[in-house]
C-alpha cells in the first residue's frame, strides 16, 4: 500500500506545482499553506489535495530511493551543531562524545539498536536533559545557554512521556501554540490547519486520553510543528503509527523539509529511514558509528544489512549452541 | 398504568430478596438499618412532645429539611441508574403527561419515603395534644412527602443526563463518600457536645433560614401555629404548594424532554470549543491558568483534593469543640482553614503533570508564568470562599465586627500558602498518583523520596509561621478593642501579597534552574 512508486508518483510533484522554492528559507511551516486556500479546505479536500495541486507534467524526479535530499547546489546553512555531547547514569556511559552536524533542510535519520543512547541524545539536544558535557547549538543559539531562542527554533517529540492528556485534541495545540507565544487567532487557525492536515479533525473534540496511540503520536507530532520551528526533533515518530498514518506523517515531513525545514528523527525501521531520510547516521552503545547521506552509509548493502553488521560489531549469534541440538 | 406501575415497583422492591442469598442479607440488612434509623428519628422526635414548642420547632426543621434535602442530593450524586427512569418507558409510546404522572406516583414506593413518611407522622404525633396543631402537621406532612417524591424524580432524572459520563459519576460519588465520611464526627459533635448551650443557638440560627425555604418550609408550618404564629404558617404552606407545582411542572418537561430522545449516548456531547482557553487571554501564564483550571475540573485527583477541603475544618471544629472552646471562635475556624488548605493543594503540582511537564520545559515557559497560571484556579476558588464564607460565619456567629479580621486572616493564609507552595512544587515535587489512575490509589515513593512528608510540613507549617500576626491582630480584636479587626485585615493582605508574589518570582526562578532535574524527577516517579 506504501509502495515508493506510489508515494513519489502521487505526491512528489505538487510542491513543485505549489511553486515554493525547494530551499525556501522563508516559512519552513508547511501546513500554513492552507491559509493561502480558502478555508473550506476541510478532510475531503484534504485528502485530495495532492491530486488537485499536481500539475500533470511532474518534472520527472526518477530516483525513488532518494526523496527530497538533492545534493544542495551550495553548502546549507548548519542548523543543528551537537559538540562533544556526553552522559553517563551512576557510571554507565550512555552517550559519549557524540558529534553531530545537520544542515538546514536535511532530512536526517538517527537509527540505533536498543538502548544505544538514542533518546538520550534527542533529550540533550532538545533541552530535556541535562548532559555532562558538551554543547548543542541550533541556529546560532545554545539550548544550555540561551534557551528561549535556541528552543524556539525547535519542535520536539519526545518519546513515551506523556501530554497534558486531560485537555481536548484542540486544547492541547492551542495550549502549545499559545506557550510557544503563538497570538489565539493564530493558534486557532494554525490548530485546525494541523488537524486537517494529520486527519484528526473528528477527534479534536475529545479528550486526548480516548484517543489511540497512533492517534496521541499525530497530536504530539502537530504540537511540535504549531509554532513552525526551524528544526524537528522526533523520537521514534513512527512507533504504534498504522501505515496509512505514517504515510500521512511521512508526506508532511517530506513538505516540511522541501520548504527548507529540517528533520532529526529516530527509528527502529530501517525501511522507513531508507525511504524518507536523505541523511542518517548510526549510533550504537553512545556512539555514532557513521554517518553521512543513505548512500554513502549503506555502500553496496541495503541500510538494514549495514546497520546489522556495525551494531553487532562483528558477533554473531553462535552463542546459542545448545539450541541446535533440540530437547525431546 | 398507574396500578401497572405501582406493582412493577412494588416488584422490583420484592425481588431485592428474591436473589441470591448474600443478596437477600444485603437487602434484609438494609431494611434493618431503615428501620433503625425510623426507629432513631422517632425515638429523637418523640421527647419532643415533653419539650417547649419554640425547641420542638426548631429541632424538626433542622432535620426536616436535612431530611429533605437529601432527596434533592442523594439522586443526583447516585440517581444515574434508577428503575423508573422515563427513558425506560420511552418505547411504549405512552403520552408524557400520563406517564409523569403514573412515575411518579409510582415512586412513592420507595424505602427512603417510608422512612420519610415516619418522620412525617411522627411530626404530627410530636403535636398531637393540640389537635389544630396536628392537622396542620398532618397536611403539611403531604406536602413534604410531595416535595421529596417530586424532587428525587427530577433530580435523578436529570443527574442521568448531567452526570452521563463515567468521570462525572465518579466526581459525584467522591462527594457523597465524603459527605458520608462527614457525617460521622458531626453525629459524635450532636450527641457529645452541650445540647442547651452549644447545639441550640447554632440550630435556632439555621432553623430560622431553613423554614423559609422550600425544603424547611412544610416542617415549620405546625410549629408556627403551636408558637403562636399562624400567619408565618400559612405563608410556609404557600411556599410548599408554589415549589411542589414548579417540581411537578419540571418533572413533566423532563419526562417530554427524555420522552423525545432516548438515548444516554446521544446526550453525551464532545465537548466543543476551547473551554478556559477561549475565556482567558492568550498568553503562557494565561494558558498555564486554563489548563490549570480544566484540569481541576476534569482531573478527578484534583476534584477529590478540593472535594475534600470542607472535610479538614469539620474534624477541626469536632475537635475543638470537644475540647470545650467557645463556639464564637471555633465558628471562625472552617473558612480559614479552608484557604490554608487549598492554597496548600498546589504544593505538588508539578508532579500531577508527571512528564507532561516537558511541554513547558521544550517551550521555555517562563518560570513566573508557570507558577502564577498554576495558583489561578485556587484563587478562583478561593476569593469567592473569603467573601461568601466570611459572610456565613459572621452570620452563625452572630458576630459581625470580626468580618475584616475574618477576611484578612483567611485572605492572608490562602496567598502565603500559595507563595509557599510555588516554591516547593518546583523545589521538592515527590511521588504522587499518577494522570489517569485512580485518586485514591497509593502513590509508590522512590527509595531516596523523602522530600514529601518535609515538603507538606513546611508548606503548612510555614503558612501558619508567616500569617501568625494576623492571628495575634484577631486575638486582640476579641481581648481588646475591635479596630484590631481592621489592622488584621491590613496585614492579612500585606503579609499575603508579599508572600505571593514573591513565592511566585523565587519559584519561577528556580522552576527555570531546575526544569530537567523536574522531568528526571517524573520519569523515576
Amino acid at each position: 500500500m506504501e509502495s515508493p512508486a506510489d508515494s513519489q508518483s502521487g505526491r512528489k510533484p505538487k510542491k513543485r506545482g505549489v511553486g515554493r522554492p525547494v530551499a525556501s528559507r522563508s516559512k519552513p511551516f508547511p501546513t500554513k499553506k492552507p491559509e493561502a486556500r480558502s478555508k473550506p479546505v476541510k478532510a475531503k479536500k484534504a485528502a485530495s489535495r495532492a491530486l488537485e495541486l499536481a500539475p500533470l507534467q511532474a518534472p520527472a524526479q526518477p530516483t525513488a530511493q532518494q526523496p527530497p535530499q538533492k545534493a544542495p547546489h551550495k553548502p546549507a546553512p548548519e542548523v543543528l551543531a551537537v559538540r562533544d555531547l556526553s552522559k553517563s547514569f551512576d557510571g554507565t556511559v550512555a552517550v559519549a562524545d557524540i558529534n553531530l552536524t545537520i544542515a538546514a533542510g536535511s532530512f536526517y535519520g538517527f537509527v540505533g539498536p536498543n538502548g544505544a543512547g538514542k533518546t538520550t541524545t534527542l533529550s540533550m539536544i532538545t533541552g530535556l536533559l541535562r548532559p555532562d558535557s558538551g554543547s548543542v547549538v541550533v541556529h546560532g543559539a545554545d539550548v544550555w545557554t540561551d534557551p528561549a531562542k535556541a528552543k524556539q527554533q525547535m519542535g520536539v517529540l519526545p518519546d513515551r512521556l506523556r501530554l497534558f492528556d486531560r485537555l481536548t485534541g484542540a486544547q492541547l495545540l492551542y495550549y502549545t501554540g499559545v506557550l510557544r507565544g503563538l497570538d489565539a487567532a493564530t493558534a486557532r487557525s494554525r490548530a485546525a490547519d494541523l488537524a486537517a492536515a494529520f486527519r484528526i479533525e473528528d477527534a479534536m473534540g475529545r479528550l486526548v486520553t480516548d484517543y489511540s496511540s497512533g492517534m496521541t503520536k499525530k497530536i504530539a507530532l502537530a504540537s511540535a510543528m504549531i509554532h513552525s520551528p526551524r528544526l524537528l526533533v522526533l523520537d521514534e515518530p513512527f512507533e504504534s503509527v498504522d501505515p496509512v498514518s505514517a504515510a500521512t506523517v511521512a508526506e508532511i515531513l517530506r513538505e516540511y523539509v522541501e520548504a527548507g525545514g529540517t528533520v532529526l528523527l529516530s527509528s527502529h525501521s530501517m525501511d522507513l529511514v531508507q525511504r524518507i531520510c536523505g541523511h542518517v547516521a548510526i549510533v550504537v552503545n553512545g556512539s555514532i558509528l557513521a554517518n553521512g547521506t543513505i548512500d554513502e552509509v549503506r555502500g553496496d548493502s541495503s541500510l538494514e544489512e549495514r546497520f546489522i553488521e556495525l551494531a553487532r560489531g562483528g558477533r554473531t549469534v553462535e552463542e546459542l549452541e545448545w539450541l541446535r541440538t533440540f530437547s525431546d | 398504568m398507574v396500578a401497572h406501575l405501582l406493582r412493577l415497583k412494588l416488584a422490583i422492591l420484592a425481588n431485592a430478596v428474591r436473589r441470591s442469598r448474600a443478596q437477600t442479607l444485603g437487602a434484609v440488612a438494609g431494611a434493618v438499618a431503615s428501620l433503625a434509623v425510623a426507629a432513631l428519628v422517632i425515638a429523637s422526635i418523640a421527647p419532643l412532645q415533653s419539650t417547649t414548642p419554640e425547641i420542638a420547632r426548631v429541632v424538626i426543621v433542622c432535620t426536616g429539611s436535612f431530611a429533605s434535602l437529601a432527596f434533592l442530593l442523594v439522586p443526583l450524586a447516585f440517581g444515574a441508574d434508577d428503575s423508573l427512569d422515563p427513558r425506560r418507558f420511552t418505547l411504549l409510546g405512552l403520552q408524557p403527561a400520563r406517564l409523569a404522572g403514573a412515575i411518579a406516583v409510582a415512586a412513592l414506593v420507595s424505602i427512603p419515603l417510608a422512612l420519610l413518611t415516619v418522620g412525617a407522622v411522627a411530626n404530627v404525633a410530636v403535636w398531637i395534644e393540640n389537635p389544630a396543631v396536628a392537622v396542620v402537621a398532618a397536611l403539611s406532612g403531604i406536602l413534604v412527602i410531595a416535595t421529596a417524591t417530586l424532587a428525587a424524580r427530577v433530580c435523578s432524572a436529570v443527574a442521568g443526563f448531567v452526570f452521563s459520563s463515567r468521570r462525572a459519576r465518579d466526581g459525584a460519588g467522591i462527594v457523597v463518600s465524603l459527605a458520608i465520611a462527614v457525617s460521622a464526627p458531626a453525629l459524635v459533635l450532636l450527641t457529645t457536645s452541650d445540647w442547651e448551650s452549644q447545639v441550640l443557638p447554632i440550630a435556632r440560627r439555621v432553623a430560622a433560614f431553613a423554614a423559609w425555604t422550600p425544603w424547611g418550609a412544610p416542617w415549620s408550618a405546625a410549629g408556627d401555629v403551636a408558637i403562636g404564629r399562624p400567619v408565618d404558617a400559612g405563608l410556609k404552606i404557600v411556599i410548599a404548594v408554589v415549589t411542589i407545582a414548579a417540581l411537578a411542572a419540571a418533572w413533566f418537561v423532563v419526562v417530554r424532554a427524555l420522552s423525545a430522545r432516548n438515548s444516554r449516548e446521544a446526550i453525551a456531547v464532545e465537548r466543543t470549543g476551547l473551554g478556559w482557553f477561549a475565556r482567558l487571554p492568550a498568553s503562557p501564564g494565561w494558558a498555564v491558568a486554563s489548563r490549570s483550571l480544566s484540569y481541576w475540573g476534569r482531573d478527578p485527583r484534583y476534584g477529590l483534593a478540593v472535594a475534600a477541603i470542607p472535610v479538614v475544618p469539620i474534624v477541626v471544629v469536632v475537635s475543638l469543640l470537644g475540647v470545650g472552646v467557645p463556639a464564637i471562635f471555633v465558628s471562625w475556624i472552617p473558612v480559614p482553614v479552608m484557604c490554608l488548605f487549598l492554597g496548600w493543594l498546589v504544593h505538588n503540582d508539578i508532579a500531577h503533570d508527571n512528564t507532561a511537564f516537558w511541554t513547558h520545559i521544550v517551550a521555555e515557559v517562563p518560570g513566573v508564568a508557570d507558577r502564577w497560571g498554576r495558583s489561578v484556579p485556587a484563587l478562583v476558588l478561593g476569593v469567592p470562599l473569603i467573601l461568601i464564607g466570611s459572610y456565613v460565619t459572621a452570620l452563625i456567629s452572630g458576630y459581625w465586627a470580626a468580618i475584616p479580621g475574618l477576611i484578612g486572616l483567611s485572605a492572608c493564609l490562602l496567598l502565603v500558602s500559595l507563595g509557599i507552595s510555588s516554591v516547593l512544587s518546583a523545589t521538592s515535587p515527590y511521588a504522587t498518583v499518577h494522570p489517569g489512575d485512580s485518586p485514591f490509589a497509593q502513590p509508590q515513593p522512590q527509595a531516596d523520596d523523602t522530600g514529601g512528608s518535609w515538603a507538606q510540613a513546611i508548606a503548612f507549617f510555614g503558612t501558619i509561621v508567616l500569617s501568625s500576626p494576623v492571628v495575634y491582630f484577631m486575638v486582640l480584636g476579641n481581648a481588646d478593642s475591635e479596630s484590631w479587626y481592621r489592622s488584621a485585615l491590613g496585614a492579612g493582605l500585606a503579609i499575603g501579597l508579599v508572600s505571593y508574589i514573591g513565592g511566585v518570582q523565587l519559584g519561577g526562578r528556580l522552576l527555570a534552574k531546575r526544569a530537567p532535574e523536574l522531568l528526571a524527577f517524573a520519569l523515576r516517579n
